[in-house]
């Protein structure tokens, strides 16, 4: 085998790996595939289980990528792996972003996985919040680190912040259920599946419904590699557009093989269906079904500027760059 | 100095304290299930039944993950004893050292982990790094300082016996200060065994794929009350297990019980050289910094040196913004840290007292007490709080459980230290127990009460910030763990540096007030 590998060979290689795997061979891991890290921001769950479609079906490899998928967890920051180089690309979030700007991290944001923010005031039925006026006079459980993030909905949707009552709590429905406060401040994909899951009935109010709009699960790359590893950056991206695509036509199969895939993170199949069906409506809109996934909008940039301003983040529309997305999707 | 390791045979058991384990296990068991049930509606607490059935349903899936807990554990274990034997041995040929080393040492030991776990990932990138180092580094400091007192706790008629034979410092080390050494070493070695396992816990919040970490945080979210009590119920069993193995192992290896002296007694240099030492201690940690930060090429971006901390805490246009944010997150830190600490060695100091008069009732109060030290704190500051409530009470008392264990333990050695023929005397003035334990056994206990109390400081820290971090969301724990997510790296490492030197000077203060304490009632031991 020669030394130096074309690009042509590079493919060919690449295919032959996944010819194997389609036999049910051992994947032979193509010498020359160059490997890159994913930086995801929580434990394995169906919450990315898009790219685990990607590398299960060897879509990375074909392009010439292995492709490590990086577990995040409570004590993990995707931001200064990304910076270090130990992942090519990370899984953050529009504020966390900016915040990592701001100190001097040379960001930019290639994609939005999340169209709509997954954060959500959780209630039950027998006192309910449904809209922002609601939350008067409840009890809201919510790390105090999160009071920003209420205060933005509060001024987005004029409601005054000091009728509400704010109780800092753990990360847990259980507050809830004891009584103890109200309503919560907690995503829609994982505090009200847990409570659904313990056959607890209860409400969310979608904050991306009521103005909130911050970019969540957005691809973040530093300048340098959109400058230096374009190639690769297209080919981990293509991967997770087709990942992401082929996950919105079966989530049920998408939590099936989260679980296959990650045995030992101790994940329930009927959860993690369940979590994978409610983020669809979070990750798919008409600007994607029109533009395809991971896309924004002048006008969606031009909304998150403004819901960023409200947390203290002053940012540009140069913060996201779609170039990569651009050549993904041929536009 | 005076050896603290002589056992008083008459003394070294405390009656019934192995003969009868179990009343007070089938006691905690059946109140244990009985609360369960009650508070199902709750999600609180699964009863020992329900934690049984979970365990038997899925004790594959929590094998594999004790399984690579346990082994980065190990692995910590055996890197952070190696260390600990290395700079004892520096400290051992080149005794001038010993202050500078332990010094060292200590700082190191009170850098929050909420703090170095996110540095070590990013160093060691993906892997095990990160578990094993966290687990070595819980283990390398309480190893480290009985071992320094065990390699000095021989009399010196025994060195005297080795140059009359003719042999050098070598044969010393050998066959007198290994030996003496060999039952504080264990002592430390037992008290890491369960450090290490929180340890590689820890590490696994920094991105794992498997492992008991992985499992408490994915069984928190998921309201799964019966996995969250399966994982800590485990965890807290293989503390206790290697907690008692390296005991029963060390009955059979050493001729007399381990000691519990945990820590040096203050040696009495002037209070120059003291000062002196921790100028050099703080120069040498800041040259290591620096010099860390170079060797390894780290990013600026979330690596921080010293004149950047510097820059950020008092140069800086937000400066003042920035020791206002600490001060605030301190205080409220302290509110809770500071009488958690008191409780838990009044409680611990306590217990030891009243197992002393009534010695029956230790069957049932030493293995809660050795439960309750082994709960993994990750696991069980979430539940402490869940249980106690988001207050001051479930803080204080997460605290003080955590100062609690090694006082009481601590204190109980001491009490059994009281020479046999002081209390001859008492007896023969016919004076009742509470006249000998007022006047006798606690002035004996002092010098391991202070050990202790020391040892506390960073433990204590600890706890309250993996509770701030993990539970409360308030306080200097919270603080790191939010300036980690937002990229506030100057904030971080200002609060490392800043947790760091306090926990250190707490001990330091600690150290004070056992010498002016001491000086009255047990001054042998400053000499």
């Amino acid at each position: 085998m020669p030394l130096t590998i074309t690009r042509r060979s590079f493919l060919a290689t690449g295919a032959a790996a996944a010819g194997t795997v389609a036999l049910g061979l051992a994947p032979g891991r193509a010498q020359a595939q160059t490997a890159v890290g994913l930086q995801l921001s929580w434990l394995h769950s169906s919450q990315f289980a898009g790219s685990y479609i990607a590398k299960e079906n060897g879509w990375w490899s074909e392009a010439g990528l292995d492709v490590s998928l990086l577990p995040g967890g409570p004590n993990a920051p995707v931001e200064p792996p990304v910076v270090a180089g130990t992942a090519l690309v990370g899984i953050s979030a529009a504020d966390y972003t900016a915040a990592a700007v701001e100190q001097g991290a040379p960001f930019k944001i290639l994609g939005v996985a999340m169209q709509k923010n997954p954060f959500v005031i959780a209630s039950l039925p027998a006192n309910p919040v449904n809209e922002p006026a609601d939350l008067i006079g409840k009890r809201i459980g919510m790390a105090l680190a999160n009071k920003p993030v209420l205060q933005a909905l509060c001024t987005l949707n004029n409601v005054d912040i000091n009728g509400i009552e704010i109780v800092p709590t753990q990360y847990s429905a259980q507050p809830m259920l004891a009584g103890e406060v109200d309503c919560l401040l907690c995503w829609e994909t994982d505090l009200p599946v847990a409570m659904t899951m313990q056959n607890v009935e209860n409400l969310t109010m979608l904050m991306a419904d009521h103005g909130y709009a911050v970019h969540s699960q957005t691809y973040i790359a530093t300048e340098d590699s959109l400058a230096n590893r374009r190639a690769e950056l297209v080919a981990l991206m293509a991967g997770e557009v087709r990942g992401w695509d082929a996950y919105r036509t079966d989530t049920d199969a998408a939590a099936a093989l989260t679980l296959q895939m990650y045995p030992d993170a101790g994940l329930d199949l009927e959860t993690q269906k369940l979590q994978a069906a409610r983020q669809v409506p979070l990750m798919f809109s008409e600007l994607t079904d029109a533009n395809g996934f991971g896309w924004w909008s002048d006008d969606t940039v031009a909304a998150n500027i403004e819901t960023l301003a409200l947390l203290g983040r002053d940012v540009t529309p140069d913060l996201w760059d779609r170039s990569i997305l651009e050549e993904v999707h041929g536009a | 100095m005076t050896s603290l390791t002589v056992e008083s045979p008459a003394t070294g058991q405390l009656r019934g304290s192995r003969a009868t384990p179990w009343l007070g296990i089938l006691i905690v068991l059946a109140g244990w299930e009985l609360a369960g049930h009650l508070l199902t509606a709750a999600f609180v607490l699964a009863a020992p039944s329900e934690v049984i059935g979970y365990l038997l349903r899925e004790w594959q899936l929590m094998g594999r993950a004790l399984w690579t807990t346990l082994g980065n554990a190990a692995a910590g274990f055996l890197i952070g004893n190696l260390a600990a034997l290395l700079l004892a041995g520096v400290a051992l040929l080149w005794p001038r050292s010993e202050r500078i080393v332990t010094g060292l040492a200590l700082l190191v030991f009170c850098l929050p982990l909420v703090a170095t776990g996110p540095i070590l990932r990013v160093f060691f990138g993906p892997g095990s790094g990160p578990q094993i180092i966290l687990a070595a580094l819980a283990v390398y400091y309480t190893t480290l300082i009985p071992l320094l007192v065990g390699l000095r706790a021989a009399p010196d008629s025994w060195f005297d016996l080795v140059r009359s034979y003719g042999r050098g410092r070598f044969a010393a080390l050998i066959h007198v200060r290994a030996m003496a050494a060999l039952p504080y070493f264990f002592t430390g070695l037992q008290i890491a065994a369960p450090a290490a396992f929180l340890g590689a816990m820890v590490g696994e919040f920094t991105g794992a794929e498997k492992g008991m970490g992985v499992l408490t945080i994915r069984a928190l979210r998921a309201l799964d009350v019966e996995m969250t009590w399966a994982v800590a119920t485990v965890a807290t069993a293989v503390a206790i297990l290697a907690y008692v193995a390296i005991g029963s192992l060390a009955r059979r290896v050493l001729l007399s019980d381990p000691p519990v002296i945990l820590a040096t007694p203050q040696s009495a240099r002037t209070q120059r050289t003291a000062w002196w030492d921790a100028v050099l201690v703080t120069l040498l940690a800041l040259a290591i910094w620096t010099s860390a930060l170079w060797i390894f090429n780290l990013n600026p971006f979330f690596a921080k040196g010293p004149t950047q901390v510097f820059d950020a805490l008092f140069i800086a246009a937000d400066a003042a913004a920035t020791r206002a944010t600490l001060g605030g997150a301190l205080s409220e830190t302290a509110l809770f840290l500071i009488p958690g600490y008191l409780t838990g060695l009044v409680a611990g100091a306590g217990l030891a007292i009243v197992l002393v008069l009534a010695p029956a009732l230790s069957s049932t109060a030493m293995p809660l007490a050795i439960a309750l030290r082994s709960v993994p704190i990750v696991t069980t500051a979430p539940l402490v709080v869940l249980l106690l409530g988001r207050g001051a009470t479930g803080t204080i008392t997460l605290v003080a459980i955590m100062v609690f264990f090694p006082t009481l333990v601590a204190c109980l050695h001491g009490l059994r230290q009281t020479p046999g023929q002081v209390l001859d005397v008492f007896d023969s003035y016919a004076a009742g127990p509470v006249t000998r334990l007022i006047r006798v056994r606690i002035p004996a206990m002092l010098p391991a009460f202070f050990a202790a109390a020391r040892m506390a400081v960073p433990a204590s820290v600890l706890a309250i910030t993996v509770a701030e971090w993990l539970a409360t969301g308030s306080g200097i724990g919270s603080l790191m763990a939010l300036s980690a997510s937002l990229s506030d790296y100057d904030m971080l490492w200002s609060s490392v540096v800043i947790v760091s030197a306090l926990s250190a000077l707490g001990y330091g203060l600690v150290g004070m007030i056992e010498r002016r304490v001491l000086a009255t009632y047990a001054p042998e031991q400053l000499s």
